[in-house]
């Protein structure tokens, strides 16, 4: 392949680009971890509900775009507040062990992909019958209006969610619980609903990244759980458990990472870069390679706050109140 | 009719070994993997074409194939556990999905249209009933070594590691190491069945091992009873036969294979919540006994009652 740089522009704006769906999902994800503190593995069954939700609205009742996507967020919303009502706080509640969120969250998931394909059939789909989107050229580059678009929704949800951490009570109120649950509770903020206002945040990133996605590229059921969930808890490791933001970076790297690999190998197994680069992950950058000493620093509150000496921090089995 | 019961007593048995082996490792070692399956993809592909590309005996073969895949899970499980054991779960999964897209996109293993021609161990007239001896001879071979394992001298070390591993290292213990070995001898049993699979069906797709796979077989280990020898055998047994009721509906393929599937996932929901030690965990077993939960709250059960 000829390298010149209006390839390497347009791959790397096309990654980029691409990539606005994958922070979204690590982000979300890594919210989740660092205030409820479980391995949510069934945000790829939320994701899964997402997608249809809004796939039902659009193509099976021809719903305008915007109640599509209220229809489709209110869905994601509803089970995740399910999963968290339902789930995660009975297990909190029975001091269930790590093992026990870890079957719960992957049967999730694993439901709601059976589920869809059941409903919805396995074949691919979209959210609109046609994904071509209007492209202008920009020098050698061409930028498509969804680009555009996706990058626009991205910052903006980054930005709301940056600032609602940083000057709202309830934002103040994650970061708190994030860093010790016991003594938040003491100082009376209520664990039941923050925890419930993490997964609503996380809830809003992943039905925006779904409908990126689906505007995008045909889907599988299982695309979530086999592509963008494990590159969502990639991203996380890399970046360091706690740091939410940076898991969003560090999956834009990833993204860039696998659009480059374009180069060099076919696009049939550009999707190993990503299973390859678990195992990289693991062995050179255990405790991630962004924001070291902080990273280190929640890991070591998680684990003195449950008593475990794993390196990430295991659900907490304290009391919740509203 | 004789016949397609023996195919399915042979495929119990085969999933009793798999079941069995992914119990050493969820149950009694604690560890949380969901590709299992992909060390049961392992033993069968080695099996198969080793047997098949360069003529060894079908024995030696299936042994090969079992020893690839302890030995491939030791490369997964390592460097892993040596930083945690929660980060199992996701190399597992994505050396899972990564050797399952290898194997749906090369021509060696058939790729998407699966390995066919595979050799028959036994041939006919008396092929369904000499396999059902052999495999059910497996099995209790299979529970035999497991019940030795985690009952002698070794079984209390694994208890103590489960129990409070921070105390247990503290002693000099090595707990990875016992890990390691678990997830070695549980993946080994799963390549044994996949090596049996692949010579008595004698095709192989790679859609065999992925998530449907990973689904069932927890189903089999929660459902039955994890960290107890006789819960997986249920489990595998119910969950063999089940889908074999569910057969006779005469539903298409699309639409068994997903209901099955969402069947199979509620269970394993319906069971934590309302049954964690599965049908035969008793007070002992179930997923909360390797974190002593299950006795802690026993006891202070009692204490309430007092």
């Amino acid at each position: 392949m000829d390298l010149s740089w209006g390839l390497v522009g347009q791959l790397a704006w096309t990654g980029l680009a691409t990539s606005t769906f994958y922070y979204l999902f690590a982000v979300a994800f890594a919210l989740v971890l660092k205030v409820n503190r479980v391995w949510n593995f069934g945000q790829a069954g939320v994701m899964v509900v997402a997608y249809f939700a809004m796939y039902t609205a659009l193509q099976l009742w021809s719903a305008p775009p915007l109640v599509a996507i209220v229809f489709g967020m209110t869905a994601t919303i509803a089970v995740s507040l399910a999963l968290e009502w339902f789930g995660f706080r009975v297990l909190r509640g029975r001091k269930s062990s790590v093992l026990t969120y870890f079957i719960f969250t992957i049967a999730i998931s694993q439901f709601a992909i059976y589920l869809g394909e059941l409903t919805f059939g396995a074949d691919p789909k979209t959210l609109y019958p046609s994904i071509m989107s209007p492209v202008i050229l920009v020098g050698p580059i061409a930028i498509s209006h969804w680009d555009l678009r996706a990058l626009a929704v991205t910052i903006s949800l980054a930005l709301a969610l940056a600032a609602f951490l940083r000057f709202t009570k309830d934002g103040q109120f994650l970061s708190a619980v994030a860093d010790n649950p016991e003594l938040a509770e003491i100082y009376g903020i209520g664990l039941g609903r923050t925890y419930a206002i993490s997964i609503v945040i996380a809830a809003i990133l992943v039905a925006a990244g779904m409908y990126l996605v689906g505007t995008r590229l045909p889907m599988y059921p299982a695309t979530p759980l086999n592509q963008f969930l494990v590159l969502a808890v990639v991203a996380t490791i890399l970046a360091g458990i706690g740091n939410v933001f940076a898991a969003g970076t560090a999956a834009i790297i990833l993204g860039l990472i696998q659009t480059f690999s374009i180069l060099v190998i076919s696009s049939t197994w550009q999707i190993l870069i990503v299973y390859a680069l678990i195992f990289v992950t693991i062995l050179l950058f255990p405790s991630g390679v962004v924001l070291k000493r902080s990273s280190r620093k929640i890991v070591r509150a998680g684990a003195s706050a449950s008593g475990a000496a794993a390196p990430i921090a295991s659900p907490p089995a304290a009391k919740e109140g509203n | 009719m004789m016949q397609y019961f023996y195919i399915i007593a042979i495929f119990a048995g085969i999933n009793v070994i798999l079941a069995s082996g992914f119990n050493l490792i969820l149950g009694y070692g604690g560890l949380v993997s969901v590709a299992h399956p992909i060390f049961y993809a392992i033993g069968a592909y080695v099996s198969a074409l080793v047997a098949q590309k360069l003529g060894v005996p079908i024995v030696f073969s299936i042994m090969l194939g079992a020893l690839v895949a302890a030995a491939t899970s030791v490369f997964v499980s390592l460097p892993s556990l040596r930083v945690s054991g929660d980060y199992l779960v996701i190399a597992s999964m994505g050396f899972q999905l990564g050797l399952l897209h290898i194997i749906n996109n090369i021509e060696l293993t058939g790729a998407a249209g699966g390995l066919t021609n595979i050799p028959s161990m036994i041939d006919e007239p008396y092929r369904n009933v000499i396999f059902l001896v052999v495999v059910w001879g497996l099995v209790l071979g299979s529970l035999w070594l497991i019940r030795l394992l985690v009952s002698g001298p070794y079984g209390l070390a694994i208890t103590a590691m489960r129990n409070d591993e921070d105390a247990f290292v503290a002693l000099g213990r090595n707990a990875i190491r016992i890990k390691v070995t678990l997830f070695a001898l549980g993946s080994g049993l799963a390549g044994l069945a996949g090596g049996i699979y692949a010579h008595f069906f004698l095709y192989l797709t790679p859609e065999q091992f992925g998530i449907f796979s990973s689904a069932a077989l927890l189903t089999m280990v929660v459902v039955g009873g994890a960290a107890t020898i006789a819960g997986p055998v249920l489990g595998a047994v119910l969950l063999t036969a089940l889908p074999e009721a569910i057969r006779f509906i005469d539903l298409p393929i699309a639409i068994m294979a997903p209901m099955q599937g969402v069947m199979f996932t509620l269970l394993i929901v319906l069971f934590l919540f309302l049954r964690p030690q599965g049908l035969l965990g008793g007070r002992e077993g179930g997923l909360d006994a390797w974190s002593g939960t299950a006795e802690t709250d026993s006891a202070s059960d009692e204490e309430g009652a007092r």
